[in-house]
């Protein structure tokens, strides 16, 4: 054959061995993602990472499903010692990855196009995108149809109730021995605050609640002050379960759609991840009259049709990943049309990466139409408290307005004192 | 055991009832946690306490095999194991050399290394961390079982210097008279006597490191090295808490310490009561 | 005493310590003792030695992602001043001198009772030591769902026997929280004093515990004159243990209440984990001040108690 003609094979041979076997000359990249226990969410994840992995040769991926504590301590470890995964999850909720220069901008990996408008702004620094956004929910007020009705509450045509059609609705409930509202802030910094904050949003309006987060305006503002007093009301009438301060998230999911079943349940859209599971793994029974309500309206509120919108889950580059190439090559796959409608059909989420709305074939079809109605029209406020609240504040508001005041424990003034001493900037 | 009788009469009867009502405050929880393990979620979301139809066993499987847990398993024995039998070691030929012979420096040594059971492990995880990195075992098993050496090593020697040093010192000069040599007395005299006390701290140091969970979450990350208790968090996520899999991981878990536990306990009655001076 | 030496014990002593140390049993060769106590000293020295001196020196900076800068006593000073600090001191103060008591004294009266003979004995041994075979996670777990308001043990038995009036969110309530995760740590950790008491009972003189039963003692006067003051070293011993063990919780408190509600249960191991992995921040010189201030402290209680408390003289007999 002479040595050319062995040198031509050995290439060829190198060259097959290339595109049909895995690993040897391609580089591996970590990546580490949550929702280990949420098929939904977990199966879009694996399929984008297989989907890249067919498509090229020259990157593999090791995938790991990780739960969100651990993944937060592991990752907050791992970024001090150099030793962090080249793409994991977070959320905008922690942006000190990003201030301390952790986070790699994806500006030159992913097609911003694809990325939309809207859900920028939660990963922007400095003019540069450091996350791709790929959860993103509404907070809804999810109710039970039948449950409502029994009481002799109503549901006006606009899916709104008036502030004091809401407290009416809580004492029907009450009397009837229903739990009017299921919510459980046993394991989650968040929940305690839905009802309330939702309702300070369309009382304040968005600029002057933009206010309220930053630390701009006083809690002892008196049209806070007239929300959290009805809200007081709500909870001295009973509203929430007498297990509130312990019960779990994934506890009053169950509690709101099986057992002992309750009025309302306020949740961030992500509510599906849970309640379209299947009903032994503890999702939503399948002829369940859910029905999706707009919080209620405020007397004299500036903006009824506001609505809160937020990023949840994200995935980063790691700014000391020795594989960015492979890292932007995955993100820029998954960053694309067709994904986030994939994501919307098999999640049942909204997504901040573009997606199709009239390609979306899903067996949830009347939840979706019956989302979309309630959110057209709204007007979004971006980010939910959590968002903006950092370290003492955020720990406050957590103990305070999340657990300590629907719990009963305080009185407006004492938990409006708190909240201002924690989170003023004067 | 001793020849002292039992209080008599109406004293009987109260301890008894007291017995009686501490062992089922103990036992209760433990039994309810067993009779979960075969239950599933769902189940035992209906009705918390009833009795377990059907008995769902094919939860152990899952967890052994779809869970990964078998590996999870060796991995906890390999580390916990090989962890207790170092520091045991190494503790107990410390604590003798500390509660027997005087020489300078023998109460700061014992107050160092006594002193660093006090720092909270959540700050000196991030330096350990970076300790292993630079020795180059982060994310092996290696490296965390030398972290559980050093993270007992302090109550180890707490513990065995308190018994070693309650030993009548005769025993040692007639051993000395008898020619032995430190090493040999030891291994022949200490050890031995000191039975109860290593059975002791052997007991606890097993507990405590196969249960350990901070340190092993953060310092492994490959899926094949994790320990069991990382594997039963896999349950408990985010949305979902999967309590009928979460009680059989724990009875998984659970199973060797019972067996530690009653093997060196033997060795702990045994050694008690043979007595320190027979 | 030097009389008596045969040739073998010679023979041995040959590659013995000197005549000097054949003396004194209690002295010996720096190679001796090198051998003992070196392996202790390399573990230390590689892992436990450079974190512990870490923390103290990042406790003089402050750190914000990757830029670190000297502040010197600055942290020091924010903590005089951080009311979540002294809640934690004094929340952790609590369950570090009130729950050893209960403890200990626990332990103490199981392991009279086990060396008293009760029947099954063997068996009670065993089932009064499970709590502390179970890990933190699990307890918390199990303890967790027996708190619970609506279908928990605790809750349920109250209604049964008509004070259910009593019935309260147990982990949820400021008041109660507190005294319930004691319980709960009692209740796992008793079965291991327990354990320890029974051998230090056992290696007690019989004598004494049957010329006291001949001069016809009560339980409570054995108990209380001859029981409690032998064993003082080991009482103490778990005294000092479980004390250091509180002044450290972190898991349970973590995994039950995460330190709500309204900081009732926040210790001093929860809000420096927060503050080290929480706080939306980076720095870990806060949460280091915080642990070399509180290593100080605990370090200072350990040596007063032991002042205060400890007899000097080994015992014996």
């Amino acid at each position: 054959m002479g040595l050319q003609g062995f040198g031509r094979l050995a290439v060829l041979i190198a060259a097959v061995a290339g595109i049909a076997g895995p690993a040897h000359a391609a580089t591996q990249i970590t990546m580490w993602s949550n929702w280990p226990d949420e098929p939904a969410k977990k199966d879009w994840v694996a399929a984008r990472v297989h989907d890249f992995e067919a498509a090229q040769n020259q990157c593999t991926v090791k995938l790991n499903f990780i739960p969100k504590a651990d993944i937060y301590t592991q990752a907050k470890s791992a970024v001090r010692t150099g030793q962090a995964p080249d793409v994991f999850y977070m959320e905008p909720d922690e942006p000190e990855f990003m201030t301390g220069g952790f986070l790699e901008p994806l500006d030159s990996y992913i097609d911003m196009a694809g990325v939309e408008d809207w859900a920028k702004p939660a990963w922007t620094m400095k003019g540069k995108l450091y996350g791709l956004p790929v959860e993103a929910y509404t907070v809804e007020l999810y109710y039970n149809k039948d449950l409502v009705k029994k009481v002799g509450a109503e549901v006006p045509a606009s899916f709104q109730m008036t502030q004091a059609g809401f407290a009416d609705m809580v004492k029907k409930g009450v009397a009837a021995g229903i739990t009017p509202i299921a919510e459980g802030v046993g394991d989650r910094p968040f929940p305690g605050g839905l009802l309330l904050f939702e309702a300070l949003l369309r009382k304040l309006g968005s600029d002057d609640y933009a206010k309220l987060l930053n630390g701009q305006l006083s809690f002892k503002d008196p049209r806070v002050v007239e929300v959290m007093n009805w809200d007081k009301g709500l909870i001295e009438a009973g509203a929430y379960p007498k297990s509130f301060s312990t019960l779990k998230l994934g506890e009053s999911h169950f509690y709101f759609y099986s057992t002992p079943g309750a009025l309302t349940f306020p949740d961030p859209s992500w509510f599906t991840g849970r309640a379209f599971a299947a009903p032994e793994s503890g999702g939503m029974p399948a002829n369940f009259p859910l029905g999706i309500m707009q919080f209620p309206a405020m007397d004299g509120g500036k903006c009824p049709e506001c609505k809160t919108l937020a990023i949840g889950g994200s995935f980063v580059i790691y700014s000391k990943s020795k594989n960015k190439e492979c890292a932007g090559a995955l993100l820029k796959s998954m960053a694309t049309v067709e994904n986030g409608t994939k994501w919307m059909e098999q999640v049942s989420l909204q997504t901040g990466v573009k997606s199709d709305s009239s390609k979306i074939k899903s067996t949830h079809a009347a939840y979706f139409a019956e989302l979309n109605e309630r959110d057209k029209g709204s007007k979004f406020f971006f980010g939910t408290p959590l968002l903006y609240y950092r370290g003492k504040c955020a720990e406050t508001y957590a103990q305070v307005m999340n657990n300590a005041f629907p719990a009963g424990l305080l009185s407006v003034p004492e938990a409006a004192d708190k909240m201002d001493a924690a989170c003023m900037k004067s | 055991m001793a020849a002292i009788a039992m209080p008599r009469g109406f004293g009987r009867g109260a301890l008894a009832l007291v017995i009686g009502i501490y062992t089922i405050y103990t036992v209760a929880p433990f039994l309810w946690l067993a009779s979960m393990s075969v239950r599933t979620t769902t189940e035992i979301s209906f009705d918390h306490y009833a009795w377990p139809h059907p008995f769902h066993w094919e939860q152990f499987r899952i967890a052994w095999v779809d869970s990964d847990f078998a590996t999870y398993f060796w991995n906890s024995t390999w580390v916990t194991v090989g962890a207790v039998a170092v520091v045991t070691l190494v503790g107990a030929a410390a604590a003798h050399a500390l509660a027997r012979y005087r020489f300078p420096g023998n109460r700061v040594i014992y107050g160092i290394l006594f002193s660093s059971i006090i720092f909270p492990p959540q700050i000196t995880l991030i330096s350990l961390y970076q300790i292993l990195v630079d020795y180059d075992l982060y994310n092996s098993l290696f490296g965390l079982m030398l972290v559980y050496i050093s993270l007992q090593l302090p109550l180890t020697i707490y513990l065995l210097e308190g018994f070693f040093a309650r030993i009548p010192q005769d025993l040692f000069d007639a051993a000395k008279m008898d020619g032995y040599g430190d090493i040999e007395i030891f291994v022949r005299i200490v050890l031995p006597i000191g039975m109860p006390a290593i059975a002791t701290t052997l007991i606890l140091n097993f507990i405590q490191l196969w249960n350990e969970f901070l340190f092993a979450v953060v310092l492994i990350t490959d899926p094949e090295k994790r320990t069991l208790p990382i594997g039963i968090r896999a349950f408990m996520g985010d949305h979902f808490q999967d309590i009928g899999m979460i009680a059989t991981g724990v009875m998984i878990s659970v199973v060797p310490v019972i067996l530690v536990y009653v093997f060196f306990s033997e060795k702990l009655i045994r050694g008690m009561t043979a007595g320190a001076i027979k | 005493m030097t009389t008596g030496v045969n040739e073998t014990a010679a023979a041995r002593a040959d590659s013995a310590p000197p005549t000097r140390s054949l003396a004194d049993p209690r002295r010996t060769t720096w190679v001796v003792l090198m051998i003992f106590v070196a392996p202790a000293l390399i573990v230390y020295g590689a892992m436990t030695a450079y974190p512990a001196f870490r923390t103290i020196y990042d406790s003089f900076f402050t750190i914000d992602g990757s830029d670190v800068s000297f502040v010197g006593w600055s942290n020091y000073r924010d903590l005089t001043g951080d009311e979540t600090f002294w809640i934690a001191v004094r929340n952790t103060f609590i369950w570090s001198f009130v729950a050893p008591i209960l403890d200990v004294a626990t332990g103490l009266l199981l392991a009279v009772a086990l060396y008293a003979g009760v029947p099954f004995a063997r068996f009670l041994r065993v089932a009064w030591f499970t709590p502390v075979l179970l890990s933190y996670v699990v307890v918390a777990i199990l303890w967790m769902w027996i708190y619970n308001y609506d279908w928990g043990v605790v809750n349920l038995g109250l209604r049964a026997v008509g004070l259910g009036w009593l019935a309260s969110s147990w982990l949820g309530s400021p008041n109660l929280a507190l005294g319930a995760l004691i319980v709960t740590h009692a209740w796992k950790w008793a079965g291991f004093n327990m354990v320890v008491c029974l051998a230090a009972i056992h290696s007690l003189p019989g004598e004494v515990l049957e010329a006291a039963e001949l001069d016809n003692c009560g339980w409570g006067a054995k108990l209380r004159w001859i029981i409690v003051p032998m064993l003082r070293p080991t009482l103490l011993n778990l005294y000092i243990l479980a004390f250091i063990g509180k002044m450290k919780i972190f898991d349970l408190v973590w995994i039950m209440t995460g330190g709500g509600p309204l900081w009732a249960t926040e210790t001093v191991s929860t809000y420096v984990y927060k503050r080290a992995f929480n706080w939306n921040s980076f720095d870990l010189g806060y949460p280091s001040a915080i642990a070399t201030v509180w290593f100080c402290v605990v370090c200072a209680a350990v040596v007063i108690l032991n002042r205060l408390l400890r007899s000097t003289e080994r015992l014996e007999y």
